[in-house]
């Protein structure tokens, strides 16, 4: 009964999926759009909820028992305090009840968002450049024909497609663009092919209950 | 030969920030993908809108925001009604920054009432509303019933826009701004099942991905990078004389210096490589 719940849920779920594409019929667009437009919205709602929940529950947890690193927590949970707060009662616009300015001092949501998330955030992601930098110049080496090809090609296109590249030839353009139009097209298709394969074989085998890995384990 | 690694982060400091501290603007000369979603851009009636989804993290802000900052001015400029949302909430920041930026470049400038642009009558900001595939799906009835309020709160169907713009029947493209496979949803729920227009600005990791969706026309056309971006910032400021700073633009020789440092590091690292093998 523990199982059978779930797998006849998804078996209904995944079914009314499929069928809403084949049957373009008014009388059942009406239950589809039902489901799409209230059902999933209500169950998103949930599933932010829980998730919220659990990550509460995760770094309350880790500061009981002081795991390692526990004070970072703290850090995570006076953020998500304060940032619910402020967006929750000071407005999207800051018009909301919780006044979110002192003189020019601004604190509002969307003043929060780009001056600690955005700058943070693209700090983070631009350090990836030299560690691409550094492995570029320790891992790339062409040790075979089919790595020389690869690396050239890399070295063409990376040119082709900076300014300096119509510079150079104002058919370096047109050249990169036919790599990327022809070879990379013809490989990425195959891939793709590939994958949509995979995609519709698991999902049979979860609609029809013989794939139960999303059930989880245990008791 | 080994080099420092120290070294090599030094090297590319330098050749990142120096020409963003003396800055030259390169001539960008753009391409065919980008000129396709140009035009397409361009023939938006006036009876029809545009659908621009902000759907870029912080992460992807420096390559994507130009693209968003330029699709933007491209439409204040020629008044084609615009509708701007996000697909996730991480994202309604950037969105929220993007059109807050170019209204006050617009409003700045603008003499008359006319000539300002306007929310509800030039723009509409609809905001976010999960899970993604419901605005995919739900927009294609009616963009009222999915996004009932918009994202100030106004009940979307007040507004002045919103009377003639009522599902993607009265959308002519809808460009999708991500660093994910966003777009490719949009062309397998809105454009397979309502024949919606998609055109894709997206980061140039994930560019070569979306080229085939590009070559059978299910991407109108393509913004690959910062230099699409900077490709789009020419078009619209060639076409339409807009003047604004071209974020974008000025990045480019930054980025050419980047990409010769690191090929140069490769070359550097394979010398090694093979004096070491003849060595041996």
């Amino acid at each position: 009964m523990k199982k059978m719940i779930p797998l006849t849920l998804i078996f209904i779920a995944g079914l009314l999926g499929v069928i809403s594409f084949v049957i373009p019929h008014p009388s059942y667009q009406v239950y589809d759009e039902w489901i799409r437009n209230d059902l999933l919205r209500v169950l998103s709602a949930f599933a932010v909820v829980l998730a919220l929940g659990s990550l509460l529950r995760v770094h309350f947890d880790k500061i009981k028992r002081k795991r390692r690193n526990w004070q970072f927590s703290w850090l995570l949970l006076f953020a998500f305090a304060a940032s619910a707060a402020i967006g929750l009662f000071g407005g999207v616009a800051a018009d909301g009840i919780l006044p979110t300015a002192i003189g020019s001092f601004r604190f509002d949501i969307q003043t929060l968002y780009e001056n600690i998330v955005i700058p943070l955030a693209s700090s983070m992601f631009a350090l990836l450049a030299f560690f691409m930098a550094s492995a570029a110049y320790r891992a790339f080496r062409v040790r075979s024909m089919e790595a020389t090809l690869l690396l050239t090609a890399a070295f063409i296109v990376m040119i082709g497609l900076l300014p300096l590249g119509y510079s150079i030839s104002k058919h370096l353009p047109e050249f990169v663009q036919w790599i990327l139009n022809v070879p990379n097209v013809a490989g990425q298709r195959g891939i793709v092919f590939g994958i949509a394969l995979g995609v519709i074989a698991t999902s049979l085998k979860i609609i029809l209950g013989i794939e139960r890995a999303w059930l989880g384990g245990g008791e | 030969m080994t080099i420092d690694r120290r070294i090599i982060y030094a090297i590319l400091l330098a050749v990142v920030t120096l020409p963003l501290v003396f800055p030259s603007v390169l001539e960008v000369t753009p391409m065919t993908p980008v000129e396709k979603l140009f035009t397409a851009v361009d023939k938006t009636t006036d009876d029809k809108a545009l659908i621009l989804d902000c759907s870029y993290s912080p992460q992807i802000k420096a390559e994507v925001e130009p693209m968003a900052i330029a699709v933007l001015r491209h439409a204040f400029q020629t008044r084609k009604k615009i509708l701007v949302l996000s697909l996730y909430v991480e994202m309604i920041g950037l969105a929220t920054r993007a059109i807050n930026q170019v209204v006050e470049e617009f409003n700045i400038s603008a003499q008359t009432y006319e000539d300002s642009i306007i929310y509800g009558r030039d723009y509409v900001f609809l905001g976010w509303q999960p899970p993604p595939i419901v605005p995919m799906l739900g927009m294609g009835e009616s963009i009222a019933n999915i996004y009932v309020v918009d994202y100030y709160g106004n009940q979307t169907d007040t507004l002045h826009m919103m009377e003639k713009i009522r599902n993607y029947n009265d959308i002519s493209i809808l460009v999708a701004l991500s660093g994910s496979r966003i777009p490719i949803s949009w062309v397998a729920y809105a454009q397979n099942r309502y024949g919606l227009q998609v055109g894709v600005g997206c980061t140039a990791v994930s560019g070569a991905d979306f080229y085939p969706y590009y070559q059978t026309g299910q991407f109108t056309g393509l913004m690959v990078g910062m230099k699409g971006a900077a490709e789009y910032e020419e078009l619209v400021e060639t076409n339409y004389g807009v003047k604004g700073r071209r974020v974008a633009s000025e990045a480019m020789l930054s980025l050419t210096y980047a990409h010769l440092a690191i090929m140069l590091f490769i070359v550097i690292g394979n010398i090694g490589f093979f004096l070491h093998r003849r060595k041996k």
